[in-house]
C-alpha cells in the first residue's frame, strides 16, 4: 500500500458485531457517517451529517454540569429537560464528551484507520466462517468516503472475508464501479420509484440512483461484479408502503435486472430510533407512527411477488403488528439484545 | 399454569405436548404440589436415643438462606423422628455398619411402598432424614466440633458474614457408577465386595477396612430387597386391577423388579433399575437430588433401548417409560413440601448428559439422544432431570437443528449446552496439574460429564466436591484497598451486635501510599492467596468432621476406588477425589481492578484516598467518580484485549493458588471452577461498594459472565472474552486438547440472554446455529441460553399464580421464576431487556 493510502482514514459511527440483518450470515457492519439523502423516516439520523456530532442523552445525565464547564465555546447550557447544544456554536471538539463522567455527552462519529477497523472485524472471523457471513459497509453512505471504503473492502477481501456494500446508489458511477472489484455483494436501496415522490421523501430525485442500478446490473451480467445483488425497499406507512410503489419497483426490476437479483427485501418500519432524534434535538414526524400490520405488509409482499419478478426473491422482514391485537409480542417497541447499538446498551439501568 | 391468562397476553410460554392420558395425569398430579394426597416429604427416623441427630447441617453450609434455620431444622427433625427397632448388635458395630443397616432398615421395612396410578416405574418415597447413628460419645464429640466460637458453624457464618463466601462438605455432585450397576446388577456389586472382604487379612477384617466393606455389603443388598417389596406390591395391585392393559403393565413391572439385583436386559428394566439405584443414593445421603447426576445416559442406556426396540418395544412406549422416570426425578422437590412452594431452594440438579464426542472424535448422537430430546420437548417445562447437551466440532446438523428448534420454542433453553473441546481441555488440564493422567487422558476424556449444573467430572469414579467452596474473589480487592481489613464494621442483623474491625488479612501496605499499579496488583495478589487459604482452612473443618461422622456406604458402593481402598467416599475413597473452589464475582473483581488502574494510575481521575473514601461512603457524594468507574473504565466482556488480559491475570492467579491447596484429613486437592450459583445476588448485599462503580446491595457478576450490562459489543464479543479468560486457543495446536486451553476443569457458567426475534425465521435460526458453532471454537465450556421477554416476566411478578410453571435458568440451574427471590427476578428482567428498562 502506498504512503498515501496508509494515511487514509474515515468517519465511522460504529461497528455492530453479530449483525443478523445486513446480508447473509453473521456479519460485522461498519456504519459510515454521512449520507447524500435525507429521508424523512431515516432510522439512523445520526448518520446523515458527515460531520461528527455531539449529542446528549437524558437517561444517562447526572446533571453535574461538567460538560458546560469544559466547553470553551459556550455552546452548552442547562435548560429543560437538560443540556441544550447550540449547534451553530459547537465545533464538535468533544471536550464535553471527555469531561462527561457518564457518557451522557457522547459523539456520533469517530475518525478511524482501516487497520484498526480490520482488527476489530477480524475478531469474529470464526463466526463469519461458520455462518457464511462477513463484513458489511453501511451507513450513512459508504460511497461518500470512496477511498476509505475501497481501502477497507480490499483489506477485508485480502483477509478472506465476504464483503458487502449497502448503498443508496446516490453517487457517481465511477465511484461505485471502483468499489466493485472488492465487493462480493451489493445491497442496493430502492426506496421509491416515482422521481417526484423520491425527491419529496429524500430531498433528491432518484434519476441517478436508477441509472446506477441499471449499470450495476449490466456490470454483474457482463463481468460478474458484484457477485450478488440484493434490492432493499423500506416499507414506510403512507410513504413507500404503497401498492403503486411496490408494483413500480417490481416492474423496474423485471425490466432492467432480469434474473440477477438474489433478493428483494421489503423492510418494515419501526420507531425504535425515536431516542436518537431526541438526542440530536430533532422533532421526528414518525415518532408516533406504529408498526405496519401483518396483513398490509403481507399484501404488499404479494404484490411484489406478482409484479413480474421471480416470486422467490421477495423477502419480508422486520417487526409487524397483528391487526386485531394491541398486545402482540411484535408490536411493542422491542429492542433486540443482539442488535442493539452501543448507545442503547450503554443506557441500560445497570446500578440504579 | 393458568393457560387462559397466558393466552390473554398473547405471549408464548412453552406448553407440554404429546402427553398420553397417563403422563398428563401424573404431570398434573405432580403440579398439585402440597395439596396432593401422596408426596415424597422427608420422613425422619431415630435410633430412639436422647442424643440422636438426623439433620446434617454441614450439607447446608453452602446455602446461606438456611443459616437461621439450622437449629430449628435439627430440632424439628428430632421431634418428628419415628423410632426404628434396632438390631440387638447395633451398638457393637462400626459407624458405617450402623449407618448402612439403619438406612436399609428404614427403606425396606419402615417407609411405605406406593405406586401412583398408571406409573410404569416403581420407587416412590425416598426423601429421608435418618439417624446419623452416633453413639453418645460420637454425638458429643461431633457437636463439640460444630458448636462454640471455634466450631465450624460459627466459623462458616463468620466467613459468610464478612463477604468471603461459603464452604461446607456437601452431598452429591457426582455421577455414581450406574452403568456398572445396570450391567452386573447389585448381585455383581455385592459379589465383588464380598470377594474383596474375603481377601482381607484377619487383621484387616477386624479393622476399619473390614468394617467399611461389611457396611458396603449390607448397603449393596438394599436395592434388591426394596425391589422385592415393590414387586410384591405390583403383584397385589395387578390382582385387584380391573383394566386388562394396566393389569398387564403391573404384572410386567413385578417381573421387571428382578432388577436392580439382577443385571438389566430390557429398556424398561434398565430404567427401573436406574431409578431405584439412583433414588437410594439420595436416601443414603439424606439429601434430595443434590447434583446426583446420571452422566451419559443416552450412551449407557442405548444397548437396552436397542435390545427392546429389536424385540418389539414400540418407540413411543419407550418414551412413555422415560416420561415416568422424568416424573419420579421431580419428586425430589417434595422434601420440604410442607414449608410451601419455595422450599429451601428450587435448584437441585440431577443432570443427564446427551450427545457429545466419543472415542477417536466420533460423534455419539444416537436414536436415544433424540428420543430423550423429544421427551424433554414433550414434558417441558419441568425441572428435573436437567439435560445438558454436549456440542462439539462434529455435532451433526440434525442435532443442532433440533437444539436450536427447541430453544426457539421455549422461554429459556430447556437444556444447558456443554462444549466438548473446551470442557475436555479443562479435564486434561486437571490430569496434568494433579498428576492423574492414568485416570484422565486422551483415550477416555471424552467420557467426562457434568454434574449439578455444569460442573465437569469423570463418571463413576469421581467426587470433586463441585459446590463445596464458593469464594468471593472481590473480597481480596477490599482487603487490598484497606491493608488487610474490612471496610465496615459488621453488625449482626439479628442480634444487632457489632464486631470491631480486625486485621483479618495480611498487612499488604497502605494503598494510599502506592505509587504504581504494580504495587496495588501485588497487594491484591497477596490478599487473594490469603482468602483462598482461609477458605481451604474453613473447608477442612467440615471435611474433617464428615470423614469421621458421616459415612455414606451405599453411595460408596457405586464409586470406583472405595471398595478397592476400603474407604468410604466421604473419606476420599473415589479414584478421583478433588474438592472444587468455585469463584464468585469474577467480572466484578476484574472490572474493579481495571477501574483502580484506570482511575488512580492511568488517567489520574482521582487519588487512591478519594477512591477509598468514595467506596466507604458507598459512592454517596461521589456520583461523578462512580459514573467514571462505571462508564469510562474498561470492562471485561467486550473482546477488548487489554481488559481481557486483566481477566486472564486474575484467572491465572487464583487458579494457581487453588491447585496448591489440599485437605488435610482426606488429602483431596482443590481445583478451580466458576459456578457461583445464586451467591452473586446475595453476597452483593454483604460486600461493600466496589471500584467498578457497583454500590453495596447491588448484585455481583455471575460466574464467568461479564458484569451486567458491560457486554456492549454483543454475544460474539462476550463469548470471545469468556474463551480468552479461560486460556483461549493456541493456533499452533498446543494447548491441553486440540489447541484448546481451559484453566477451569470444573467449567464455568456462562449465560447469554437473547431476544426471541433472533430465532423468528429459518434464516435467523441458521445464523444462531452458526453462532453456536463459532462458540465451540471461541467460547467457554458451558452456555445457557435464555430467551425471555421482560414484559412476560414483569407480568409474572405481578401475577405469580398464573405463572407457576414458568421456567428460567440462571447459572445453569433451573428455577421456577415465581419461586426465586425478588432481587433475582429483577436481575433476570434487567438482563433480558438490555436497555428496555
Amino acid at each position: 500500500m502506498s504512503a498515501n493510502e496508509k494515511n487514509i482514514s474515515g468517519t465511522v459511527l460504529r461497528i455492530q458485531r453479530m449483525s443478523t440483518e445486513d446480508g447473509p450470515g453473521i456479519r460485522s457492519t461498519i456504519f459510515f457517517k454521512g449520507c447524500p439523502l435525507s429521508c424523512v423516516w431515516c432510522h439512523n439520523p445520526e448518520s446523515i451529517s458527515p460531520q461528527v456530532q455531539v449529542h446528549w442523552a437524558k437517561t444517562m445525565c447526572l446533571g453535574c454540569r461538567s460538560c458546560i464547564e469544559a466547553c470553551s465555546k459556550g455552546a452548552l447550557a442547562m435548560a429543560q429537560p437538560g443540556i441544550v447544544i447550540d449547534r451553530l456554536v459547537c465545533n464538535s471538539c468533544a471536550a464535553c464528551v471527555q469531561a462527561c463522567p457518564s457518557t451522557a455527552m457522547d459523539i456520533y462519529g469517530e475518525n478511524c484507520k482501516p487497520d484498526d477497523l480490520a482488527h476489530e472485524v477480524m475478531k469474529d472471523k470464526v463466526y463469519f466462517q461458520k455462518s457464511g457471513g462477513g463484513v458489511t459497509l453501511s451507513g450513512g453512505e459508504p460511497t461518500m468516503q470512496p477511498l476509505f471504503a475501497k481501502e477497507l473492502l480490499s483489506a477485508f477481501q485480502q483477509s478472506g472475508l465476504h464483503t458487502a456494500l449497502d448503498t443508496c446508489g446516490q453517487c457517481s458511477w465511477e465511484t461505485l464501479e471502483a468499489l466493485l472489484p472488492h465487493t462480493d455483494m451489493v445491497m442496493y436501496d430502492l426506496k421509491e420509484i416515482d422521481p417526484d415522490k423520491h425527491k419529496k421523501f429524500t430531498g433528491i430525485s432518484n434519476t441517478r440512483i436508477l441509472e446506477n442500478l441499471i449499470r450495476l446490473g449490466r456490470s454483474m451480467k457482463e463481468r460478474g461484479l458484484p457477485g450478488e445483488l440484493w434490492i432493499r425497499t423500506p416499507l414506510i406507512p403512507d410513504f413507500t408502503a404503497t401498492p403503486q410503489n411496490i408494483k413500480g419497483i417490481g416492474a423496474f426490476i423485471k425490466e432492467h435486472l432480469g434474473e440477477i437479483i438474489g433478493r428483494w427485501e421489503l423492510c418494515t418500519f419501526n420507531n425504535l430510533c425515536t431516542h436518537k432524534y431526541e438526542s440530536l434535538g430533532i422533532d421526528w414526524a414518525f415518532k408516533k407512527t406504529g408498526l405496519i400490520s401483518h396483513e398490509e405488509a403481507g399484501s404488499l409482499a404479494s404484490l411484489a411477488r406478482d409484479s413480474g419478478v421471480d416470486a422467490g426473491i421477495v423477502h419480508l422482514s422486520g417487526p409487524m403488528r397483528n391487526a386485531d391485537s394491541t398486545e402482540s409480542m411484535v408490536d411493542r417497541p422491542h429492542k433486540s439484545v443482539i442488535n442493539d447499538d452501543v448507545s442503547e446498551c450503554r443506557s441500560e439501568g445497570g446500578y440504579a | 399454569m393458568n393457560t387462559s391468562a397466558a393466552r390473554k397476553t398473547a405471549q408464548k410460554i412453552k406448553e407440554p405436548k404429546n402427553l398420553s392420558a397417563r403422563i398428563t395425569w401424573l404431570r398434573d398430579y405432580y403440579f398439585q404440589g402440597a395439596s396432593r394426597a401422596w408426596n415424597n416429604e422427608f420422613t425422619a427416623w431415630t435410633t430412639g436415643t436422647s442424643w440422636d441427630v438426623q439433620f446434617d447441617e454441614m450439607t447446608f453450609y453452602i446455602v446461606p438462606e438456611t443459616y437461621p434455620f439450622l437449629q430449628p431444622f435439627r430440632i424439628s427433625m428430632q421431634q418428628n423422628a419415628k423410632p426404628v427397632k434396632l438390631h440387638p448388635d447395633f451398638w457393637s458395630w462400626s459407624l458405617p455398619e450402623r449407618k448402612a443397616w439403619f438406612v436399609k432398615e428404614v427403606m425396606v421395612k419402615c417407609v411405605p411402598q406406593e405406586i401412583l396410578p398408571g406409573d410404569l416405574i416403581a420407587g416412590g418415597r425416598f426423601n429421608l432424614q435418618t439417624s446419623m447413628c452416633w453413639n453418645e460419645k460420637e454425638a458429643k464429640e461431633r457437636d463439640g466440633f460444630i458448636y462454640g466460637k471455634k466450631g465450624v458453624r460459627a466459623q462458616m457464618k463468620w466467613f459468610h458474614d464478612h463477604g468471603y463466601g461459603n464452604s461446607g462438605a456437601t452431598s452429591g455432585h457426582l455421577i455414581p457408577g450406574y452403568e456398572r450397576a445396570l450391567k452386573i446388577g447389585w448381585k455383581g456389586v455385592c459379589k465383588d465386595l464380598e470377594e474383596r472382604y474375603n481377601a482381607l487379612s484377619p487383621k484387616d477384617k477386624k479393622g476399619k477396612r473390614g468394617a467399611q466393606l461389611r457396611a458396603m455389603i449390607t448397603a449393596s443388598t438394599m436395592p434388591g430387597e426394596l425391589a422385592g417389596k415393590y414387586a410384591n406390591l405390583c403383584e397385589k395391585l395387578a390382582a385387584a386391577e380391573k383394566n386388562a392393559t394396566r393389569r398387564d403393565e403391573l404384572t410386567q413391572m413385578a417381573k421387571n423388579l428382578r432388577v436392580p439385583w439382577e443385571p438389566a436386559q430390557t429398556f424398561w428394566e434398565a430404567v427401573q433399575a436406574l431409578w431405584l439405584t439412583h433414588m437410594l443414593v439420595m436416601s443414603d445421603e439424606n439429601y434430595p437430588g443434590p447434583g446426583v447426576s446420571f452422566g451419559r445416559i443416552d450412551q449407557y442406556l442405548l444397548p437396552y433401548w436397542q435390545y427392546s426396540l429389536k424385540n418389539g418395544m414400540d418407540r413411543e412406549f419407550g418414551k412413555e417409560i422415560l416420561k415416568c422416570f422424568w416424573i419420579h426425578a421431580n419428586t425430589v422437590y417434595d422434601a420440604m413440601i410442607g414449608i410451601g412452594n419455595q422450599g429451601i431452594t428450587s435448584g437441585y440438579g440431577q443432570l443427564i448428559t446427551l450427545a457429545g464426542v466419543g472415542p477417536g472424535g466420533r460423534d455419539m448422537t444416537n436414536d436415544l439422544t433424540y428420543a430423550m430430546l423429544e421427551v424433554i420437548d414433550d414434558m417441558s417445562p419441568l425441572l428435573e432431570p436437567k439435560p445438558n447437551v454436549r456440542l462439539h466440532r462434529g455435532t451433526p446438523e440434525e442435532l443442532l437443528d433440533k437444539v436450536v428448534d427447541m430453544i426457539s420454542m421455549s422461554q429459556g433453553a430447556p437444556f444447558l449446552l456443554n462444549f466438548d473441546e473446551r470442557s475436555m481441555a479443562g479435564m486434561m488440564c486437571e490430569a496434568r496439574k494433579a498428576g492423574v493422567t492414568h485416570l484422565i487422558n486422551e483415550n477416555n476424556v471424552h467420557d467426562y460429564s457434568p454434574v449439578g449444573c455444569l460442573e465437569n467430572t469423570m463418571q463413576g469414579n469421581d467426587r470433586s466436591g463441585t459446590v463445596d467452596n464458593n469464594l468471593d474473589l472481590l473480597k481480596a480487592v477490599e482487603l487490598a484497598l484497606n491493608n488487610g481489613k474490612d471496610f465496615h464494621v459488621f453488625v449482626d442483623p439479628i442480634t444487632g451486635k457489632s464486631e470491631k474491625i480486625k486485621q483479618d488479612g495480611p498487612k499488604t501496605g497502605d494503598a494510599v501510599a502506592f505509587a504504581t499499579w504494580e504495587q496495588f496488583w501485588n497487594s491484591y495478589a497477596e490478599q487473594t492467596r490469603f482468602i483462598i487459604k482461609r477458605c481451604a482452612e474453613l473447608y477442612e473443618q467440615s471435611e474433617s468432621i464428615r470423614v469421621r461422622f458421616c459415612p455414606t456406604p451405599y453411595l460408596s458402593c457405586l464409586v470406583k476406588g472405595c471398595a478397592e481402598k476400603g474407604l468410604d467416599i466421604t473419606e476420599g475413597g473415589a479414584e478421583l477425589s478433588f474438592t472444587t473452589l468455585e469463584a464468585i464475582a469474577f467480572a466484578t473483581t476484574v472490572d474493579s481492578l481495571l477501574a483502580v488502574k484506570h482511575l488512580v494510575f492511568d488517567k489520574k481521575e482521582c487519588t487512591m484516598a478519594e477512591l477509598i473514601q468514595a467506596l466507604k461512603a458507598n459512592w454517596k457524594g461521589y456520583e461523578k467518580l462512580q459514573a467514571k468507574a462505571r462508564f469510562k473504565a474498561p470492562k471485561y466482556g467486550r473482546d477488548d484485549d487489554e481488559a481481557d488480559a486483566m481477566a486472564k491475570a486474575v484467572m491465572d492467579l487464583w487458579c494457581e493458588e487453588t491447585w496448591k491447596r489440599r485437605t488435610v484429613s482426606t488429602n483431596r486437592q482443590f481445583r478451580p471452577g466458576m459456578l457461583s450459583w445464586n451467591y452473586w445476588v446475595g453476597d452483593g448485599f454483604i460486600l461493600p461498594a466496589s471500584p467498578d462503580g457497583r454500590p453495596k446491595g447491588r448484585f455481583l457478576s455471575n460466574a464467568i459472565c461479564p458484569s451486567n450490562g458491560a457486554d456492549i459489543n454483543g454475544p460474539t464479543a462476550n463469548a470471545n472474552s469468556v474463551g480468552k479468560a479461560l486460556g483461549g486457543r493456541d493456533t499452533a495446536g498446543k494447548g491441553d486438547l486440540q489447541g484448546y486451553y481451559n484453566c477451569l476443569p470444573n467449567g464455568a457458567s456462562h449465560t447469554i440472554t437473547i431476544n426471541p426475534s433472533l430465532l423468528n425465521s429459518p434464516e435467523h435460526r441458521d445464523k444462531f446455529k452458526a453462532f453456536l458453532q463459532g462458540y465451540t471454537e471461541n467460547g467457554g465450556s458451558a452456555l445457557q441460553i435464555n430467551m425471555l421477554d421482560a414484559d412476560m416476566l414483569r407480568d409474572a411478578q405481578k401475577r405469580p399464580e398464573d405463572y407457576r410453571s414458568l421456567l428460567v435458568r440462571i447459572t445453569g440451574y433451573n428455577a421456577y421464576f415465581t419461586s426465586i427471590g425478588r432481587e433475582l427476578q429483577d436481575e433476570v428482567i434487567a438482563r433480558i431487556s438490555h436497555g428496555a428498562l
